[in-house]
């Protein structure tokens, strides 16, 4: 079953267009992967996805729902989470502060609950916190709880993005390179984060530029050109298509190579 | 114990007894301090109610306000208005002040929030700008030559007990889901909408909030000075309030207090000084901020350092038990 539909989305930029007739669809519970050279649009997906961009053309959907029109800050309520390319943590704030921000879209609480403190507010207060450490203990940050976000390593700053994300439990959780930036080891456990992430239910989409990391994991790839799906299908179906070896290596001699 | 303190009632109950203590506190030293030295406490207050509400817009949101001395002067005018032309109660009048400067932190909320750091700097210093033109030229207010005849209603244990009761909202708002997304807001704007804070309804509650704390103090102030003229409530002003929360550490409510007591004070305690006094004054600012530069609570979060030590290590522990 198809939870993300994407149908003919097309935007331009003046004359550029950074995305041309996209159709894609992502299913309940796979980790699917974009993936394409410097400039294909992959983030350009993702802000149309989460509503930072509005399509010239075509729709896009979450379970039957209309995305487009839909300001930024509802999509979170929706079900879609996500990460950033460069990491956008709150970094003056606490990690727990972080990742209970994070559950902001699950909140009901207003000024007046703020200035009252009735029990309904506490409770509420302390469902959030005790969700907000789950989580961490899930991404193995809860040992910094207290922890300013801006004093933890770059890969726990990218878990943390993760974990904040995670936090109000998405239907679908988008992740910008999360590998970009980690070491060899930092990366095979993120691939079994996103694995377990994705045993809880949650579908993943990523954008990546980590092959080893995207062959590895991904059930799904789908490749991106000039704006332009060029490819989808299983990571070793992907890997053999002509039009996406003419894409990162250009055509001819270099082709038997990346055959292996 | 614990227990007995998280139960509703008791706390609205230590919350009272709080505000009455305060209120018999301030009474007493209204009694024993000379008029001099409690007009300097009036004063402290007062910029404190004021400098609350700035830093919450300015330290908590991260909106850069240069015009809270126009929110000061709509209250101050509104509340003297109320209780001169319309025989309100002062308390009312007070009320009035601050709900109107508040209604006016909405309507410019609006149109420049989408403006963000020196621009909305600039705009909100061209808004303060044409309130106290507005104010000049109105026939009400008695124009340039000033508001006249404003009963000295307020009184020393009032407005220890507003700045108190000021402070408890602040502490309780950033503790709180509003709170938090307004220290969001000023991290990461991006990032904040995508986790599903509707930036421009918070910044919008900021405003208002901000605004009605800056108007209250200026109805405080209208009713202890029992005259106001335009020029009270210059640009000056509002860089008066902005050192305050800036020296005291943005973000910190320590910190909004002890700039409000530091600046409020300095002047007068360098009035020996004479000619020299101002200059001091300069310096001193200069010399905090060079070693303090993040303000002389910024950096410094008490409630965390208290919950690192108290809260951490049960944890830890918890943690190794699964």
């Amino acid at each position: 079953m198809s939870l993300l539909t994407l149908d003919n989305v097309t935007i331009r930029f003046g004359g550029l267009t950074a995305v041309d007739t996209v159709n894609l669809e992502i299913n309940q519970g796979e980790i699917l992967a974009l993936i394409g050279p410097n400039g294909a649009g992959k983030s350009t997906v993702f802000n149309l996805i989460t509503s930072i961009y509005q399509p010239t053309e075509g729709t896009i959907s979450l379970a039957g729902k209309p995305l487009v029109g839909i300001p930024t800050h509802k999509i979170a309520e929706m079900g879609i989470t996500r990460t950033f390319q460069t990491i956008r943590l709150f970094s003056e704030l606490s990690v727990l502060d972080n990742v209970k921000i994070g559950a902001h879209c699950r909140g009901k609480a207003g000024l007046f609950q703020a200035f009252t403190r009735l029990p309904g507010m506490k409770r509420e207060e302390a469902e959030i916190e005790e969700k907000a450490i789950k989580a961490l203990e899930f991404l193995d940050l809860a040992t910094k709880c207290e922890e300013m976000a801006k004093n933890l390593s770059y890969g726990e700053q990218r878990r943390l993005e993760i974990a904040r994300a995670l936090v109000s439990k998405p239907k679908l959780l988008l992740l910008d390179e999360p590998a970009a930036g980690m070491n060899p080891q930092e990366k095979v456990v993120l691939m079994e984060m996103i694995r377990r992430i994705r045993d809880t239910g949650i579908t993943i989409f990523l954008v990546e530029h980590d092959m080893k990391l995207v062959m590895g994991i991904s059930e799904r790839i789908a490749v991106l050109d000039y704006g332009k799906l060029i490819a989808e299908g299983t990571p070793l179906e992907v890997r053999s298509n002509n039009a996406v070896i003419e894409a990162y290596l250009g055509s001819g001699k270099f082709k038997s190579r990346i055959r292996r | 114990m614990k227990k007995l303190l998280n139960n509703w009632i008791v706390q609205v109950l230590l919350f009272l007894s709080l505000l009455g203590l305060t209120a018999y506190g301030s009474q007493m030293i209204n009694d024993i301090i000379p008029p001099y030295l409690l007009m300097i406490a009036f004063f402290i207050g007062i910029n404190l109610i004021m400098a609350l509400g700035l830093n919450l817009i300015t330290g908590v949101t991260g909106q850069l306000s240069l015009g809270h001395a126009a929110f000061m002067s709509i209250g101050a005018y509104s509340s003297a208005i109320a209780t001169v032309n319309f025989d309100l109660p002062f308390l009312l009048g007070v009320l009035i002040g601050g709900l109107i400067a508040s209604v006016f932190g909405v309507i410019i909320g609006f149109p420049t929030l989408r403006l963000t750091g020196d621009y909305l700097a600039i705009s909100t210093l061209g808004f303060a700008e044409i309130v106290r033109v507005q104010f000049t030229n109105m026939k009400i207010t008695n124009g340039a030559i000033g508001f006249l005849g404003i009963e000295g209603s307020t009184t020393f244990p009032i407005v220890m007990t507003i700045a108190v009761l000021m402070i408890c909202l602040m502490v309780w708002l950033e503790n709180s889901r509003n709170g938090r997304a307004m220290l969001a807001i000023r991290e990461d704007e991006v990032a904040s909408s995508a986790v599903g804070i509707n930036t421009t309804l918070y910044k919008i509650q900021a405003f208002a909030i901000g605004a009605f704390c800056a108007g209250v103090g200026g109805a405080l102030f209208a009713h202890t000075t029992t005259f106001i003229q335009p020029t009270d409530f210059g640009f000056q002003k509002s860089v008066d309030i902005l050192s305050i929360v800036v020296l005291g550490g943005l973000g910190s409510i320590p910190g909004t207090i002890i700039g409000a007591i530091v600046l409020t004070a300095a002047p007068e305690i360098l009035r020996p000084l004479s000619n020299y006094r101002m200059i001091v004054y300069g310096l001193l600012l200069v010399v905090i901020m060079i070693f303090r530069p993040y303000g002389l609570m910024g950096g410094v979060n008490l409630r965390q350092a208290v919950r690192r030590a108290m809260m951490f290590p049960k944890k830890k522990q918890a943690g190794r038990e699964e």
